[in-house]
This record gives structure tokens, sequence and C-alpha cells, in this order.
């Protein structure tokens, strides 16, 4: 591990004046950066603790949503009685996610920001654009079976690893951010993550040394909610694939639907032509396989991943079935 | 006195276990103590050429750095599979040359294991790189000694071609199965301490022996000048046998810093600087007639093994011990690749071979279109199928008969894909579970007081299984004590002879010498009162004073507890040692022993076979849609002889059937092919089972008597419950989808392409 400074912050202000420095980083849970720096994988040279921060609160918003402050924690928030009751899938999500120890250390914001799991990142004996940017990507032609089937690049075909995303994603969350300057913004978590591309050391819109202060859901819009996580151990996995679902019947018609989906990006995934084709019609079997053939169409395995594309048709035809009640 | 043999004991150590107060090698720190660091290759195959150490010196608390050029006094032991202690044959830092990915190429000694990791990390190494192969091609594969002396590793008897032609149904199935790490909790470490000539060395060890014979050999030391503690051991599992690298590396850096060093290898060095359970290749041709009855028996095993070693767990000579067949082949072969040498990982013959034999039997008994169990009752035998001898004892059948009832075997579908329940596909699948009975040779001292507390000495180890406390309950049980008033003391290569914790072998035979040293125990002190002038026994013949639950008793019925009378003796206290040796061992496994080495006796004598047996059941659903294997139900039931603790041997049957689960639906060590590399070199991405994989898991423990094995009828445990289970699932996978899943782990990425 590389030498680092400590340093406490005891206000969001003097945090964001010791991130100001490129080399530098936040650190609230630390079950995702401490393990890369120990590995060396991320060497910052200053570690901005923001855990005295006062972010730790669930609040219900003027307009009828909930705000998250970043430091929530994975397990609080999943037992939150208004995340329970109005946004189940969220709280399932999270109970998916990681073992209880870690739930009780992550947070909010650290879990947006958790990197890709690819193996090659974690060893630095290995190529990865991601860790080293423009080494390469050994992943290309090696083992690939945890690896994107949407949106890769020449550069990199790393997944992102978070199951709360997805959910959030589905929930149309928005990220809440102090920029160094002291600014607030709001940024749809749609727009939040980026795909690969040339850079796939950059993986949020976040600029340089900003804060996440909280996420923030809209008020909530009801519908039958599944998470499904698939993976081969039943618990403490990674998703190979996973489906955050909100899906709301009107007349036997589906009136409302929001998918999102893990494990297949670098990014949690939300395409809105596959919701368009969904909408207004009677479930079915085949119109959950259009729906996956709107999907998949440009799907493509790197080899070891090539499953995951009938996986992802076949989740998506597990999780449908039962927001609609059994029609497929 | 309370029987405490065949009874549920809990853990003499378990307290200090749980509270912390238990102390592991790496838990002792010699004052003045440094922290070492291993840093390992990046590329598989080539030359080190150059290594620039300057800026790993220059960072701060790093107190030195060696290579293979600047580490002088590095001694190195011969390999295992050519008749040394070492975990390979090939030892890195004597020169440039680099056989593996993963390769420690300098060792880093400075005043904090942060700072010596930091200065690993900072030491820039150029390579001149070679192409290699981590795969081992199993069109390349090899017999052992083919063309001279191959003895044991192919067999035929009959004739296998004309049992195949008599065949009604044959299968002709290869299976394959993974590169495994270990994985034990605790860390390898080794500490070392010099002073002068005498060397001090805590260390993680399933053989202390072997440990101290090897450095004390390397470095011409006699073996009183060498100590080797290893008081408890966090899971070995196979990977904490041999003498090391990473051992005499930290030995050698202790003496040219001179000053003790304590190196703790991090979990990613763990899948390189020591051994793994190599990838096999099963190919099985069964026939059989219309009932069912083998007429053939083929098994090749081709196993991957490194260009320095050959690794052979001769599993083919597990397969061909189960069924009745006349006419049987077996190779064991081997194939190279660019690895370090792996070696023996909990049932290192068994794990894979049984994958594939009892995958195989399956396809036959569908074939055959008859219940699995029957099948197995058909081919049952009370010989061995090979050498003609009796099997000491064999409960296979009544296993199958326990786990049935216990399971509801009688309550399954008989068609492939006939159950479910709501969206999943529910299948049952069965298999056999063997393990041989190895009885090494031991001894063991006993020291007893009148006061009534007695001592136990031997140099053998408890990793994890309960060692401990089997040993106070045989000792207590004779001495006629209670469990509390025996302490055992292990783990130190200066006390009698034991053998190498591996193939379930401490239990039967550190446990048999225990037992002896206890009769010489009675002996003398009955020898000491007949020639006293008072007490119930005086006067009597000494040679008919027998000893029972602690009680001395004269042919007339005279008794006196041996506490009382060795009370009555003037020292009052008595020290006795026994050796145990079963009468089929022979000199050459004696020898072999006494030198470090793992010498036995079994499973098969020139009069009797010795193995224990099981039979596994599972109950597995597969998703509908999503393809996710889950196992609700896994049943087992075992008979093993003597159960001495009947809640260690329920939690090492109960291990290991999670860790069969692990080998059925989850564990494999990744590789990087181009670059020859294991890649999920952690527990988050290593998996094995959690809680949430292990449902409902029961384990039936049967009663066996078996005069033959040991004194104590007692059969080795420590794996037997590993074997079967991953065919049991993949058995009921096919029950339950029909789709025969040929290799494992099985995984839903297996059933999505299948
Ligand atoms: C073994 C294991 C299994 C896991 N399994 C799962 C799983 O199944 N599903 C899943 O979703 N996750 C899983 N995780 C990941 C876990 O959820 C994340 O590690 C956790 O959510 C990260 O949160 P943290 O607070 O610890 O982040 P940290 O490690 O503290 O930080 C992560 C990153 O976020 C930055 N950061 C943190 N907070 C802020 C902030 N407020 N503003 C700006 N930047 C910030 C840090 O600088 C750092 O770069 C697993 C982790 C482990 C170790
Ligand atoms: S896929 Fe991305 S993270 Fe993985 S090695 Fe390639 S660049 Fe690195």
């Amino acid at each position: 591990m590389k030498p680092f400074e400590y340093l406490r912050a005891a206000d969001r202000g003097t945090a964001r004046r010791d991130a100001a420095m490129p080399a530098a980083a936040y650190i609230a849970g630390g079950t995702n950066l401490l393990d890369l720096m120990k590995l060396e994988v991320m060497q910052p040279e200053r570690l901005v603790d923001i855990n005295r921060l006062d972010m730790k609160s669930v609040e219900t918003t003027g307009e009828g949503g909930l705000r998250i402050g970043a430091l929530v924690t994975n397990s609080d928030l999943a037992a939150h009685e208004t995340v329970i009751a109005d946004y189940p899938l969220l709280s399932r999500a999270l109970l998916a996610g990681a073992s209880g120890q870690l739930r009780n250390k992550a947070t909010t914001g650290g879990n947006l920001l958790q990197r890709t799991r690819c193996y090659y990142f974690y060893d630095t004996a290995m190529a990865c654009n991601k860790r080293d940017p423009g080494s390469g990507c050994a992943a290309i032609g090696g083992a690939t079976r945890l690896h994107a089937i949407l949106g890769a690049s020449a550069q990199c075909i790393a997944t992102h690893p978070s199951d709360m995303a997805v959910a959030m994603l589905a929930l149309d969350a928005e990220v809440e951010i102090e920029e160094e300057s002291g600014e607030t913004r709001r940024i749809p978590l749609r727009e939040f993550h980026t795909l690969p591309g040339d850079t796939p050391h950059i993986e949020t819109v976040l600029p340089q040394g900003a804060l996440i202060t909280a996420v923030h859901l809209p008020a909530p819009a009801g519908g039958t909610q599944i998470y499904r996580k698939v993976r081969d151990r039943a618990s403490y996995a990674f998703a190979l694939v996973s489906i955050a679902a909100r899906v709301t019947l009107e007349d036997g018609k589906i009136a409302q639907v929001a998918l999102a989906f893990g494990g297949v990006a670098h990014k949690p995934w939300r395409d809105p032509e596959v919701e368009k084709a969904l909408i207004g019609k009677a479930p079915s079997r085949a119109l959950f396989d259009t729906a996956a053939d709107i999907l998949l169409a440009d799907a493509r395995g790197q080899g070891d991943n090539d499953f995951k594309i009938p996986l992802v048709r076949r989740t998506l035809r597990a999780v449908l079935t039962e927001a609609t009640g059994g029609a497929g | 006195m309370a029987q405490t043999i065949n009874t549920e004991v809990t853990r003499v150590d378990a307290r200090r276990k749980v509270t912390g107060t238990a102390s592991y090698a790496a838990d002792s720190i010699p004052a003045g103590m440094l922290h070492g660091a291993l840093a390992c290759t990046a590329v598989a195959m080539g030359r080190i050429a150059g290594i620039d150490t300057a800026r790993a010196e220059a960072e701060p608390g790093v107190v030195a750095v060696f290579t293979h050029e600047t580490l002088p006094d590095y001694k190195t032991v011969k390999g295992f599979y050519a008749g040394g202690p070492g975990s390979a044959s090939f030892w890195p830092m004597e020169g440039t040359e680099i056989r593996y990915a993963g390769q420690p190429f300098a060792y880093v000694v400075a005043e904090t294991a942060a700072a010596a990791r930091r200065g690993a990390d900072l030491i820039a190494v150029r390579y001149e790189e070679d192409a290699a192969q981590i795969h081992m091609d199993p069109g390349e594969s090899f017999i052992i000694g083919a063309g001279e002396d191959s003895e044991g590793m192919t067999l035929t008897k009959g004739d296998i071609e004309a049992g195949l032609g008599a065949a009604a149904q044959t299968v002709e199935a290869t299976y394959r199965t993974p590169f495994q790490h270990h994985n034990p909790m605790e860390m390898f470490a080794a500490t070392a301490e010099w002073r002068g000539e005498q060397l001090t060395v805590w260390m993680p060890s399933q053989s202390v022996r072997t440990l101290r014979g090897g450095i004390a050999k390397a470095y011409g030391l006699p073996e009183t000048s060498v100590r080797v503690l290893s008081p408890f051991v966090g899971g070995a599992f196979g990977s904490k046998a041999g003498v090391t690298p990473y051992a005499m590396l930290t030995i050698a850096a202790a003496r040219a810093v001179g000053a003790p060093v304590r190196l703790i290898v991090t979990r990613p060095q763990m899948y390189t600087v020591a051994t793994f359970r190599p990838e096999t290749e099963q190919k099985f041709r069964l026939g059989a007639d219309a009932d069912g009855k083998l007429t053939a028996f083929e098994h090749v095993e081709i196993a991957q093994t490194s260009r320095f070693d050959d690794v052979v767990n001769p599993g083919t000579h597990m397969t061909r011990s189960m069924y009745a067949c006349p006419n049987i082949h077996t190779e064991q072969r081997l194939a190279r690749s660019d690895t370090n040498s792996g070696g023996f990982m909990r049932a290192p013959n068994e794990m894979q071979t049984f994958f594939g034999l009892e995958s195989a039997m399956d396809e036959l008994a569908w074939k055959l279109g008859m219940d699995p169990v029957e099948l197995r009752r058909v081919n049952d035998t009370n010989r061995h199928p090979v050498k003609d001898v009796p099997f000491s004892s064999r409960s296979l059948m009544e296993s199958y008969d326990a786990v049935s009832r216990s399971f509801g075997w009688a309550d399954r579908g008989r068609e492939v894909g006939s159950m479910t329940d709501g969206d999943w596909l529910v299948g049952y699948g069965c298999a056999t579970a063997t393990y041989p009975t190895n009885m090494s040779p031991s001894s063991a001292r006993v020291r007893m007081q009148g006061s009534g507390h007695a001592y136990v000495e031997l140099a053998a180890h408890d990793v994890g299984t309960g060692s401990y406390t089997i040993f106070a309950q045989i000792a207590a049980a004779q001495l006629g004590l209670p469990v509390e008033a025996v302490d055992v003391v292990m783990g130190e290569a200066d006390l009698p002879l034991a053998p190498i914790a591996g193939g379930s072998t401490t239990a039967a035979s550190s446990g048999s010498a225990v037992h002896i040293a206890c009769t010489n125990i009675a002996r003398g002190v009955a020898e000491k009162v007949a020639a006293q002038k008072d007490g119930p026994l005086a006067g009597l013949d000494p040679a008919q004073i027998t000893l029972e639950n602690g009680v001395l008793k004269g042919p007339g019925g005279e008794s006196q507890s041996l506490a009382e009378a060795l009370a009555s003796t003037p020292m009052g206290e008595i020290e006795a040692e026994g050796q145990y040796r079963h009468p089929a061992l022979t000199d050459k496994a004696l020898r072999m022993t006494y030198h470090g080495g793992y010498g036995v006796a079994g499973p098969v004598t020139p009069e009797m076979a010795m193995f224990a047996f099981g039979a596994q059941m599972a109950e597995v659903h597969v998703h509908r849609y999503t393809h996710e294997i889950r196992v609700p139900r896994l049943h087992g039931a075992f008979a093993a002889g003597t159960w001495l603790n009947r809640k260690t041997a329920h939690s090492q049957l109960m291990g290991g059937m999670v860790w069969g689960l692990g080998s059925a639906l989850h564990e494999i060590t990744e590789v990087d092919t181009p670059r020859a590399r294991f890649l999920n070199a952690n527990i988050a991405e290593y998996l094995i089972p959690v809680n949430a994989d292990v449902r409902e898991l029961r384990v039936e423990m049967l009663e066996e008597r078996d005069d033959y094995v040991n004194p104590l009828g007692v059969k080795g445990i420590g794996e037997l419950g590993i074997v079967g289970t991953a065919a049991a699932v993949g058995n009921a996978v096919y029950h339950a989808t029909g789709k025969r899943l040929t290799a494992i782990p099985m995984r839903i990425s297996d059933i999505v392409s299948a």
C-alpha cells in the first residue's frame, strides 16, 4: 500500500477544500477503496474521511419523495420503513448485495462509486485501461465470464457491480452533489454513470473533487416491484445479471413500466425503447420476447460471457411474468 | 467413569479459540522481530533480466531487500514427488529462471509489515518473457515411469474390450475438474529466529517433523538445533504439509539480517507460492449386463502437473477398488503445463475421480432403466475387485439404505423432469463416498499422576479437526479420568513421532499410539502394585492384571482404580510411551515416516482392504428461467468404524459435505490463458458455499465394528464427506433437467449452454 495522508473533515466545506487536489479521495465506509488501496489498484495520496459529516439521514421531501443522505449505510437504508413500504425493490436490491457486515459499513455514496470487479482490474500484473489508462485491456481475449454484453468498447468490457444503483435507476433517482466551488446540483442517475468508450478510467460525470451529498427518490410510483438477482452462489456474490422492475397494470395492460439491468454493462442499464414497447400492451410471452429483442439488439458476447445474452432474455421473461401475474 | 469414546464431547480448545487465547504460529512475536514480504513475478515463463531495488531500499522502514543474487545461505530441499520434504522441486530465487506466474523473485525485510509490503511493490523488475501454457493438453499426457517401473499406474485385469462387447449397455464419458485452491482461513506464515546455530521456526504446519527434518538437513544442523512449533493450525487441507520456499526464504533472511523475521503471505500470493488441486480429466468406459452387473470398467485419469514434478494423486487406485468387475483397465496419466507444482487438497485422489465415476454410474443406471441405488447394490462386493482380498468392513449398502430412508429416495419421480416446485425443476441424485483407511506409524508419551491428572505428548497436529480433544478422550477413557484432567501437547517437532496430518490418518494412527501408551502405563502400574506388600492387587501375577475403563482388574475379581493404584506407588507418577505400527506396515514405510515422509499401511494389505464408506443424496432445484442451481437438501450416511467423538466427527462429515457442495457448484480457480495466471486470487471472488447455499444438511453416522484396522477400530473421516457430493448434485441436475453436466463447478452458464 502506498503511504497516504489522512484528514478527517468536520464539515462539508473543509472536506471539499481538503479534497481539492487530483490525488485526493473521499473515504466513506472504505469497503471498496481500502481493498483497492491495499492492492495498489488505487493509490490516493490523501484520504479525506467524510464519516463525521452530517449526511446520515433519510428525509421526506416536499415533492413527496425521499432524500437519502450520502452516508446512510446500506443496512439502514434497506431497513428504512418508508423504503420497505414505498420503494420495496430498493430494499430488496440492497439486501441482495454483499454481506451483513459489509452493508453495515457501505454507504449510499460509496456504493454508487464502487469500482468494477473485473479480475484484471484487481491484478496489477495485468494491462488495464481503467487502472492504468493506455496500458490495454487484458480482459479482452481473456476470462470474460463476468463482463459486459452491452455498451462495451474496445478499451474496456467491465461491468458496474452495484445492486443499489440498478434499483435506484428503476426508481428514477437523482444524485445530489456539491461541487468543489460549493455549488449544489442534482444529476439524474440515468446520466450519472458513463460508458467506457476511450476513457474507461472515467466512470461517472461527477466532477473532480465533488462530494455526493444525497440521493433523491421521486414520490413513490407504486406498481409491482421486483428485484431479481441471478448468481451462482445463493448469497454474497455479485450479479451475473440482475433486473429491477416496476410494473403497473391497468385493465390487463401494462400502464407503466421501468426496467433497469445490472451485470450487463459499464453502468446500470436502462433502455427507454424497451419500456415503450411494453406500455399499453397486454402482457404475453411474445411481448416479453419482443422487449428482450429490443434490449439485446446490440448485445455482444466476449466468449465466456455469451451465456449472459440468453440469460438476460430468460430472466426478463421470469421477472415480467411474475410482475404481470403469470402471463408469460 | 463416564464413557468418553463414541459420545459428543465439546472441543477442549473451544473456549480458547472463541476467546482468542489459542495461540497460532504467527501470534508468537520474538523480541526484535522484523517483517518479511515477498515480491512475485508478473510473468509465468522466462528469466529475470534485471532487478532494481533502489527505490525499495530507500523506502522508510525497509531494512534489506534480497534477490537471487543477494540472499546468502538460502537453502532448498528436494520436492515431495522426488522423495523429499519440499512442496515442489523447483525453487525460486536460486537463479533468474521463471517457471510460473507469481513466483517469488525478491524478499524484503522491514520494520513493519506495511513497509515490507510497500518495499516489495517498489522493486522494479525486467523480464525476458517466454510463452507459457497454463492448461494441460490432455493429448500430451503420459504415464509416469512408462517403460520403467510403472507398477500401479496402469492396471489390466481380464479383457476390457471383451467386457464392453458383452455388455447390454455401455457408457463412455469424460468429466473435467478445475484448478482449485485450499484457501485455509489462516494465512501461510513463517517466523524464524536464529540464536547462533539454534533455529526456532513458528509455522502453521501439517507436519512439524517433516519441516524440522528438512530444515536441519538443508542447514547441516542436528535436529536438536532446530525447533519447529505449530500449536494450532487454522485450516490446512493439504496446503501446509511441505517445506515451502516462503519458509526457507524467511529462515535465510532472518539469518542474513541477524534478527527474527516473520512473513505472512498475502492471500493472492497464497495462490502461487504453494500447492493447489491440479485440473483433471476423467475418462470412463463402463459396460454392464442387463441386470446391471459390470462387465467392463475402464478409467483413465489425466491430471495436470508442473514441468518439474510428477504430481500424482492416484485416483484410479480408488475407483478400481469400488465395484466388482471381471474386466478392469485403469491408467494414471499426467500432462504438464507451466504452473508451480500442485499437491494434495482434501480428498486429493477421490474428489475428482468420484465426481467422474459416480456420474458415469448414474448415466449407466439411466441407460439400464435401473434405480441408481440398485445399480450400486448389484455391484457391491465384499472382496477387493483387483487384489481379491476381503474388505475389513464395508457398509456401503447400509449407508445407502440409511440415507434412502432419511431422504425419502423412494418418493422420487421416476422420469427426468418429472418433479417441480413452482418455477423450479426438481431432481434427486445419489452417489457413493469412500476413503481409504491408511495407518501411519506413530508414537505418543503419556504421563499420569496419582492425583488424577495426565499429560499426552506427541508431534501430531490439530489442523482444526479436533485432535486435541480426541486424544484427551482416548487417554481419559483408558486411564479412568475425566477428559478435563488430560492435557494434550502437540505441534512441536521435539515430541514423540507422529505422522503428517494428511490422508485422514491422525485419529487412527496417533490415536492408537495414545491408546498403547495408556496400556503401557497400566502395565507399569500393575507391575508395581503386584510387587507391593498390601493393596487389593498385591501379590498377583502382573500379566494377569487387565485395565478396563481406568480400573485394574485381577483374575479373581480383585480391582483397584488406576489412579488409586498409582497413588500408592512410591513415585506416585508414571510415564510410558506407546508405539503404534500396523502389522502390515513395511519397514520402508516405517523408515519413510521417521524421515518426515508419508509412510502408510493400507488401504490394501496382503490380507485385507481397508476403506470407509458412505452414501450421499442431493435434492437439486434448477430454476426454469434463470437456471440457477440450488441444493435445498443434502443427506449423507457414513460408516467409518468407531466414532471417537460424535460431535467432531459430525463436524468433519458435515464440513466435508459442504466442501463437496462447493466443488459441485462454486469452486474454481479462474485462469487467464494468454498470460498463464490464476485470476480470482481472493476469497471475495473464489466462491465457496455460504449459509444460504447450505440448507437442510443431514449427516447420519452408522455403527460399524472393525477389529482389523487398528486397536481402536477407527477409520479416518476428515475427507470422506467430500467424496461423491459433486456427483450426487450433478446426477440430481440431470434428473431435474435432462442435462448431463460433465464438468465442475456446475454453473448457470453450463445449463444455459448445455
Ligand atoms: C466481498 C464484497 C462483496 C460485495 N458484494 C456486493 C454486491 O453483491 N452488490 C453490491 O452492490 N455491492 C457489493 N459490494 C460492494 C459494496 O457495496 C461497496 O464496497 C460499498 O457500497 C462501497 O461503499 P463505501 O461507503 O464503503 O465506499 P468507499 O470504499 O468508502 O468508497 C468508494 C468510492 O466512493 C468514493 N466516495 C465515497 N463516498 C463518497 C461521497 N459521499 N462523495 C464522493 N465520493 C465518495 C470514494 O472516494 C471511493 O472512490 C461488495 C463488496 C465486497 C468487499
Ligand atoms: S475490462 Fe476494463 S477493467 Fe477489465 S481489464 Fe479491461 S480495461 Fe481493465
